[in-house]
């Protein structure tokens, strides 16, 4: 089973984590607790390449309070290759060559204790 | 199941006030209450959707604390939490009580107050609807969800942001037609796209405002109702729920839970999209009015943003939406939406709504949406 501590320890290091289902075959991130497949809870964790591409984005310019001081700021929705999608924080890509299919690259973004996902040039 | 109706509205003036939301709710359900002619110690049940409650006014048990300002402790009542869909959650289990015989009265409703603190703060507030380990450590906000949604809407069908403005500038206009929406002022399309970017593509005026405001409405048996006036029947009151994650989401471009919930709405009424007269729907941003149009059946998909562009969905059009003004100009105090768009849907069907009535309405509609989507009810309402 991967926790989300477990999960985020790995991302701090660089390497995606998925789950997929024994049973079925079904990927999944963020882990969960049953497939959503298939209904069982056989889980093993397998590694993400990383790379995928821009789904939806937007440049976010009023900001919630612990975050008005970086806006203006990109989030998307990356579908990774695999088939899996995930929202991070774009970094280090112009706002203005940010497009639907651009090609990006997960990396950590990490804030003292705290890591979460953000993607950047591929 | 027993018949439910709905006998009476209540709905405070929205926009800023000097007053706690339990106070708020407490003008809507007296008025409530007295449009259905009943005393306060004929509920017999209280739910009551309230959001923010912890954050603003520091303050939970929200349900008891509403039903202790209108005196009648003692009686059941639960605070409901589905971000911007609550009171119509609350509204639905209502219903549920009645149908099942448990209780012949009950109150529903909600209230939120947040303009007693700055935007900053709320827009942080409002962010707490979506997953607080994976998407607010990002900085993602409310206008954020949609905005994803809106580029994901524009890639697949061309969408513009000219029909998106389409949208404010219509409930706006319809807004001026409500004595208590938020704005009561015209805009035109150009002021929506010279308005600053809030989160690309949605500018400041393609999302509602924050608003203080409460609604109340009073849900009764088929054997109370027969004694009002114009009892409204609830022909049917259904949820869905979606996903949490905006990654998990399949395809950016549509709302499941709408399309859900619809599902089940129309199959509990025996009606389908083409028998609704009037509809109050989730307009939280002018890109969810859209996709709710084409979610509840109304247009098909891709084709809500030129519907409004057009004025299909405009007050005399084809099929009027939120001739209230909507959460753009009515306003949106998040635990009182649900409810206050049932009390229009009332109004309407009753045929008191005034110069914003839809002539002739018989069927209406309400769709309410939480948070990052992953919460939609819909209900459908008959006179007589
Ligand atoms: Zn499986």
């Amino acid at each position: 089973m991967v926790t989300l501590r477990h999960f985020f320890a790995r991302a701090r290091e660089g390497q995606l984590t998925g789950v997929r289902c024994e049973k079925c075959g079904e990927l999944a991130i963020p882990p969960k607790a049953l497939c959503p497949a298939c209904g069982e809870r056989a889980w093993q964790p397998v590694p993400l390449a990383g790379e995928g591409t821009i789904a939806s984005f937007t440049v976010i310019r009023v900001a919630p309070r612990a975050w008005a001081a970086e806006a203006p700021y990109a989030v998307a929705v990356v579908k990774l290759k695999e088939g899996v999608s995930l929202l991070g924080r774009v970094v280090d890509i112009p706002l203005e060559k940010l497009a639907i299919g651009l090609p990006v690259r997960f990396r950590p973004l990490i804030r003292d204790e705290q890591t979460s996902v953000g993607f950047g040039p591929a | 199941m027993r018949r439910v109706a709905v006998i009476g509205v209540g709905v405070t003036k929205f926009g800023k006030h000097d007053r706690t939301s339990s106070e708020l709710f407490a003008e809507a359900a007296a008025d409530a209450l007295a449009d259905a002619g009943l005393p306060a110690s004929a509920v017999q049940a209280l739910y009551y959707g309230n959001v923010v409650g912890g954050e603003t006014e520091h303050q939970l048990h929200t349900g008891p604390q509403a039903a202790s300002i209108l005196g009648i402790p003692g009686i059941p009542t639960t605070r409901f939490e589905t971000a911007c869909a609550s009171s119509h959650a609350a509204f639905r289990h209502a219903v549920m009580e009645i149908a099942a015989g448990v209780s012949d009265v009950v109150l529903a409703g909600g209230a939120e107050r947040v303009l007693n603190v700055p935007t900053a703060e709320s827009t942080e507030y409002f962010a707490y609807a979506s997953d607080a380990v994976w998407e607010q450590t990002l900085g993602l906000t409310f206008p954020g969800v949609f905005a994803l949604i809106a580029r994901a809407h524009m890639d697949k069908y061309g969408t513009t942001e000219e029909q998106m403005a389409a949208v404010a500038v219509k409930n706006h206009k319809h807004g001026t037609k409500n004595p208590k929406a938020q704005f009561q002022k015209e805009i035109t399309v150009e002021q929506v796209l010279k308005s600053a970017y809030v989160a690309d593509p949605l500018k400041l005026y393609d999302c509602c405002p924050f608003t203080d405001g409460g609604a109340a409405v009073v849900l009764a048996s088929e054997e109370v109702a027969r004694k009002h006036r114009k009892p409204v029947w609830v022909l049917a009151s259904a949820a869905a729920s979606d996903w949490m994650l905006m990654g998990d989401k399949r395809d950016l471009s549509r709302v499941p839970a709408t399309e859900r919930a619809a599902a089940a709405a129309y199959r509990q009424a025996g009606l389908s999209p083409q028998d609704v007269d009037v509809v109050e729907l989730h307009d939280c941003f002018t890109i969810a009015e859209i996709i709710a149009t084409e979610g509840l059946g109304l247009f098909e998909p891709g084709a809500g943003g030129l519907a409004a562009a057009k004025g299909w969905t405009s007050l005399g059009g084809k099929i009027p939406v939120n001739p209230s003004g909507g959460l753009k100009a009515k306003g949106h105090p998040i635990g009182a939406t649900g409810a206050a768009q049932v009390a229009e849907i009332v109004t309407q069907l009753r045929g008191e709504a005034g110069p914003r009535q839809v002539e002739g309405a018989r069927t209406g509609l309400a769709h309410t949406l939480g948070g990052n989507t992953a919460t939609v009810l819909v209900s459908l309402f008959g006179r007589g």
